[in-house]
């Protein structure tokens, strides 16, 4: 019998910050429950919704980023439910906690005498739980504004606004963080048996996702200027049109960096009588200089080369590129991935389901393929409320008639 | 106690204290997954080849600051002896990463097969760009081609217009993080079982994670990806987006989350004759009038210093930020100086500089940035002789034979 990496890891969420943590921790084999207001957490009201139709059990955000989850609804603020939250805790390894600016673990249940020592406690807020902007508010854009992705985003042309990638990426590597701080601190829990509390902050996570651009302040007192679609400091474009009126990214605008991409390059123009004056040997050097150097020559080469792809289809500059060892890659819609059957290959998709349709869809298997432990879909995100008796009776053994009284009283909600 | 070394000294160095990995990574996105686990204290040593170095060493400043904390040897793969020195190394590793090409490290005489011949329950990473398996294996990428066809790129820019994607590679961070995890999954997963495993990473699948949501609204809906630019479809709010601010390309984001939000803008802006404008008096309005609503208030926004401005909007509870360059970033960012976010370490040859920080508040156990990336093999010396167990002749020998 094959474990999946987690199994056995009891993780609670709270907030909808760390939504995609949660994804990761559970999608890996973790018991992750989500504990929800009574109203429903807010990512259930986020589009897109399945049929442009809003519902608690319809929205796509939520559907993706809580596959493998289960949920119970629960008001922590009542005596009665914060019993029930204490209890619980005590069955917790991990808590991903993002409950609001100062989150539960600095104003709540983490000062509370009694809280289990064994439990690591991850708080992800928006600027972190200290510090003169701990309380500043955040949502995405402001995220990846402040934290200096949006600046290196965008277009050449720098009368247009720089530009914040859609997708929550902010979010994501916070998320992403988040969970290497929980496993590397449930690995010392290993060996001396404590937990311990970890602040994560979301601006610092963007903060430090920039690339190149923290060495070129540091060491170069250059302040780079964005681009679009390529590497900061570069000056051709890379992002080209084919014949089909579609992009392709061609690294190093289509420069070859070396002998065998070179000839294959030009032989493939020849067949098309394209490769002109790029037959002079002159151009070969390009070969040997970094792709921010080379100056008239390379510029030269650069225009011939977008001309020449100018009168290809998209495929054949992707393919015939990669053939020749040429790094390039065609700029596609997220959707369009589904039809490529190198993922299929792979086994990258993973059949599902989505509440609120009775399609069946492919989710994207994880960023990793374990070989040894294949990570696979057990369970479409919760229903609002759906495993609330269950965690109830079935995890802290309350009984029925106890439930129906916490409901009445409005401390627990059902599905 | 193969798997559990604890070092001698007596304060931990982090919480992934007593994990050793061989890392063959290079250039970013795998430096920056070791990056990870040696900031979280465990042991990297860094392999490199004197005639096939980390192509980053060119740029000294972005190499130091992705291989800050890890060791560095030399070994010549070619010469047996110099595969002795890897093959002991990987013996005693936890985890053996690389990110070569596809197939590139198995050519080298590296399988996993053999890994484990070395080390039975090795954890053992791969991180290309397509994968180890599939049609297109061999295909390359780098950091803004795999942006292009994850989806990635499409998903930045502004409407009726071409793309803008990244103006850098973003997805060489994001493969490293999900490196960093799926190492960390693995350990604890050997931990319970006993078993190591190979984990065969691609640098555009972890791209393409971060698309399911677009990837479900086409499946259900039918919906073809349209980019937003700073705009929020889900949830329609407005105003959002980026707007001038005074001085040379300066940007500020602001929001309105709420009515109250809005009123503290007009408010902050000297703009209320928008407040009692038709156009713009509910959220819905405003949606359906953005592209005057967005004029207007660039045409206010445009008379403040982004900070200023900024600042004053936070006092009144609006979800707003600059377009913070780097230099935003390390010179005049309170809350990033607060939180130690660019601690100063050593480096052998470039001296005293700051590094990124690792965004996480440890309570028990932090990160460190302890000294800088190795210079090349700068501990070939002392992690041959004090951990491989080679005598100082053996070393000698091996020096003058070229083996490492």
């Amino acid at each position: 019998m094959t474990f999946l990496p987690l199994e056995g890891l009891r993780v609670l969420e709270t907030g909808d910050l760390g939504e995609l943590a949660g994804k990761l921790l559970a999608d890996a084999g973790a018991d992750v429950l989500k504990i929800e207001p009574l109203h429903g957490a807010r990512s259930r009201y986020v589009g897109p919704f399945v049929d442009g139709q809003p519902g608690p059990d319809r929205s796509l955000k939520f559907a993706y980023l809580n596959t493998n989850k289960r949920s119970a609804a629960l008001d922590i603020e009542t005596e009665a439910g914060a019993a029930i939250w204490t209890r619980l805790l005590g069955t917790a390894d991990v808590v991903i906690d993002s409950s609001g600016v100062r989150g539960l673990s600095r104003d709540n249940s983490r000062e509370k005498p009694g809280q289990p020592e064994r439990v690591i406690w991850c708080s992800i807020t928006p600027f972190g739980l200290t510090g003169p902007r701990a309380d500043w508010r955040a949502n995405d854009l402001v995220s990846m504004a402040h934290g200096g992705i949006v600046m290196m985003c965008g277009y050449d042309d720098h009368t247009l606004p720089p530009v914040r990638p859609e997708g929550d990426h902010s979010l994501a590597i916070a998320g992403e963080y988040a969970v290497t701080g929980v496993l590397a601190a449930l690995w010392q829990r290993e060996f001396d048996g404590q937990g311990q509390h970890l602040d994560v902050s979301v601006h610092e996570a963007v903060a430090g996702t920039t690339e190149g651009a923290f060495m070129n302040w540091e060491y170069l007192g250059r302040n780079p200027s964005r681009v679009t679609g390529r590497h900061a400091g570069t000056a051709e474009e890379w992002q080209l049109l084919s014949s089909d009126g579609d992009y392709l990214v061609l690294f190093g605008a289509g420069v070859p960096r070396d002998r065998k991409s070179y000839d294959g390059l030009l032989a493939w123009m020849d067949e098309y009588g394209a490769a002109g004056d790029l037959r002079d040997p002159s151009y070969e050097r390009l070969i040997y200089v970094p792709p921010n150097q080379g100056g008239e020559l390379r510029q030269e080469f650069a225009r011939k080369v977008a001309e020449f792809i100018a009168t290809r289809p998209t495929e054949e500059v992707y393919r015939r590129g990669q053939s020749i060892g040429m790094p390039w890659a065609p700029v596609r819609r997220p959707e369009e991935n589904l039809a490529d059957a190198h993922w299929e290959d792979r086994g990258f998709w993973v059949d599902g389901t989505v509440n609120g349709t009775d399609k069946t869809v492919r989710y994207p298997r994880a960023a990793y393929n374990f070989l040894g432990t294949p990570v696979t879909f057990r369970r479409p995100a919760p229903r609002f409320g759906e495993h609330t008796r269950e965690v109830l009776a079935g995890d802290l053994g309350i009984e029925n008639t106890e439930i129906e009284s916490l409901a009445q009283q409005g401390v627990v909600a059902q599905d | 106690m193969k798997n559990e070394r604890q070092t001698a000294t007596s304060e931990r160095r982090g919480p992934l204290e007593g994990i050793r990995v061989c890392d063959f990574t290079w250039i970013v996105a795998g430096p920056q997954a070791t990056r990870i686990w040696a900031d979280l204290g465990a042991e990297v040593i860094k392999v490199e080849n004197e005639s096939y170095l980390d192509a980053v060493r060119g740029a000294p400043g972005l190499h130091n600051n992705f291989n800050r904390n890890k060791l560095g040897i030399t070994a010549n793969l070619h010469h047996p002896k110099g595969r002795e020195v890897v093959e002991r190394l990987i013996a005693c590793s936890d985890i053996v990463i690389e990110n070569f090409s596809s197939g590139a490290f198995a050519r080298l005489g590296f399988t996993y097969d053999r890994l484990q011949e070395l080390r039975e329950d090795v954890i053992y990473i791969s991180l290309s760009g397509y994968g180890q398996t599939g049609r297109d294996k061999d295909y390359g990428t780098w950091g803004p081609t795999a942006q292009g066809i994850s989806g990635l790129t499409a998903m930045s820019g502004l409407p009726e217009h071409p793309p803008a994607g990244w103006g850098y590679s973003y997805l060489d961070h994001t493969a490293g993080f999900y490196a960093a995890i799926a190492g960390l999954m693995a350990l604890w997963h050997r931990r319970r079982t006993g078993e190591g495993q190979h984990v065969d990473m691609s640098q555009v699948e972890t791209g393409m994670l971060l698309t399911g949501i677009q990837l479900l609204d086409y499946q259900v809906n039918g919906t073809c990806y349209s980019p937003t630019g700073n705009q929020s479809r889900h949830p329609a709010i407005a105003p959002h987006s980026v707007y001038p601010a005074a001085g040379e390309d300066r940007w500020v984001a602001l929001t309105a989350e709420s009515e109250s939000d809005w009123q503290a803008i007009c408010e902050v802006l000297g703009t209320q004759e928008l407040l009692d404008d038709p156009r713009y008096r509910t959220n819905a309005d405003r949606l359906i009038h953005q592209a005057s609503l967005d004029e207007a208030i660039g045409a206010a926004t445009r008379c403040f210093e982004a900070h200023d401005l900024v600042t004053t909007l936070q006092a009144r509870g609006v979800a707003a930020g600059v377009c913070q360059t780097i230099e935003d970033r390390m010179e005049r960012d309170p809350q990033l100086a607060a939180r130690g976010f660019y601690p100063i370490a050593q480096h052998t040859e470039l001296g005293e500089h700051r590094f990124e920080g690792f965004p996480i508040q440890f309570s028990r156990s932090n990160w460190q940035v302890r000294h800088g990336g190795p210079m090349v093999g700068e501990h070939t010396e002392s992690v041959l002789t004090e951990l491989l167990a080679f005598t100082a002749e053996e070393v000698a020998d091996m020096r003058s034979e070229a083996a490492i």
